[in-house]
């Protein structure tokens, strides 16, 4: 049937870019925390020089990132309400707790790694990798929790964000090495097989988001109509070249290309391009989830 | 509050009325009146759909709100502290009506709260008392000899999202399925 709209209020869209980026930033720390306790956790001896890049990138991401909430607060210097008046039931509660611990569990634990106590930072590291996976799986939550929105509210949020983190955190901490190798300290002789090591595990974490990226899909698609229409502004609406171009294509196909073809996975320059394809897909996601998400009509 | 729509004549009083009593700025709305068209000509029709805060049973925005600055009173409104919000704007994510914006001016969260001011003083909201149809009752759904619920119990009536879970304690009658369908009519998403 014919049916047009002759008036209606839609109010704008409140959670934008800030939080996509916010979201971004945590995934990277919590990526690049997990990698710095490869060694100095699990005892994975080949990562050892990733272990002090790895915390202070961490800690470095994790000041920002909240910097980030406070801006896009409407009240920032309403903040201190977070701590005061907290509700359990909400995940920006657990948010405020998480993202005071992590940071502090992050500063203990390089604090440890640079004076040599490898066994404080092996429980400090150890302590960090629930507290950095809940600190990442909780944006899911919180995206998970607002029902109202079809595209975040599924439980498959929390698992894509956090292999989505991996993603980008084994992608950044690529081009930390390839930076800290080949440009500030080039007179050195290297030893390649850590990066082709990040690499595999970077393969890896990629096929993974991809399969949840998948399951996603296909539930939308088959799920109720509203659900339906969120696929459909993936597939071929609004968000379609975002979505199919950079996050799927340029974020994750051709990266899995260059670290799998044999002639170009051992090829630093190829690696490079890979990883920064790779943060610029998972940046996509992110923007996609939270614009894409608030953009579906409620009314 | 009930909303009769074989009433409900499509006139925006209460849109008016509601921006008047409680100073809403310009670009937001509290309460707005939807409408649709549809059929071909010469069968075609107007569906009015009133939209308001919804004061839900089991509110998202009071589950979702990190500072207490929203929740359901006893007498069943749903109003926020404009002195404890922060502005987070999550619960603006998680209402699923719409109901929720950003005051330009000061800002912070607001919506409708079924002008607790003039129910308090003994009056009925802006938009009930300003609707010139009486598409709009507002009664307490407790009391069995209220107007509301004498309605509700004799009416089949329609509330918005039920799948939601959220029990929205607006009800209205004879309301369309395609102004009710956020969907209906958007030529972009169909």
């Amino acid at each position: 049937m014919d049916v047009s709209i002759i008036y209606n209020v839609e109010h704008e869209i409140s959670l934008g870019i800030p939080i996509a980026t916010y979201f971004y930033l945590t995934g990277l720390s919590a990526g690049s925390f997990i990698i710095s306790t490869f060694a100095y956790g699990f005892g994975m001896t080949k990562f050892k020089p990733l272990g002090k890049i790895g915390v202070i990138m961490a800690t470095l991401l994790l000041v920002i990132a909240p910097m980030i909430l406070l801006i896009d607060l409407e009240q920032p210097l309403r903040f201190w309400h977070l701590i005061l008046y907290l509700r359990i039931t909400s995940p920006i509660t657990w948010g405020t707790f998480l993202l005071t611990l992590y940071p502090m569990n992050c500063i203990v634990y390089g604090y440890f790694m640079f004076k040599g106590d490898m066994r404080r930072t092996k429980i400090f590291g150890l302590i960090g990798i629930p507290l950095a996976l809940m600190v990442h799986g909780y944006t899911g939550f919180i995206l998970a929790l607002g029902k109202a929105r079809i595209l975040w509210n599924t439980a498959i949020m929390p698992p894509i964000f956090l292999v989505s983190a991996m993603v980008s955190g084994l992608a950044m901490m690529i081009l930390v090495v390839i930076i800290k190798n080949y440009i500030i300290q080039r007179e050195k002789e290297h030893d390649p097989t850590l990066l082709y090591d990040l690499g595999k595990f970077l393969v890896a974490s990629i096929v993974l988001d991809l399969i949840l990226i998948g399951t996603d899909l296909t539930v939308l698609l088959t799920s109720h109509t509203e659900a339906y229409m969120a696929a459909l502004m993936l597939l071929k609406g609004e968000f379609s070249h975002l979505f199919l171009g950079v996050e799927v294509l340029l974020g994750a196909i051709i990266p899995l290309i260059l670290l799998l073809l044999p002639f170009t996975k051992r090829w630093i320059p190829g690696l490079v391009i890979a990883s920064i394809l790779v943060m610029i897909g998972i940046f996509a996601m992110r923007y996609i989830m939270v614009v894409g998400g608030m953009s579906i009509p409620l009314s | 509050m009930v909303i009769d729509l074989r009433r409900c004549i499509g006139c925006h009083s209460c849109s008016v009325a509601c921006k008047a009593e409680n100073r809403v700025p310009l670009g937001v709305f509290r309460s707005w009146v939807k409408i649709i068209e549809k059929g071909r000509y010469p069968n075609i029709t107007r569906h009015f759909l009133p939209s308001l805060c919804n004061q839900c049973d089991y509110p998202p925005c009071v589950i979702n709100c990190p500072v207490q600055a929203t929740w359901k009173q006893e007498d069943g409104i749903v109003i926020i502290d404009e002195h404890r919000c922060i502005g987070c704007k999550y619960c603006l994510a998680t209402c699923p009506y719409n109901a929720r914006y950003i005051n330009p001016l000061i800002p912070i969260v607001q919506k409708c709260y079924f002008c607790r001011h003039r129910v308090y003083a003994g009056l009925e909201p802006a938009c009930v008392e300003v609707c010139p149809a009486r598409a709009r009752i507002f009664g307490d759904l407790n009391n069995p000899e209220e107007e509301v619920t004498k309605l509700i119990s004799k009416l089949p009536f329609q509330t918005l999202k039920p799948e939601m879970g959220t029990f929205p304690q607006v009800y209205y009658i004879a309301a369309d399925s395609d102004a009710m369908d956020p969907f209906a009519g958007r030529k972009e998403w169909t």
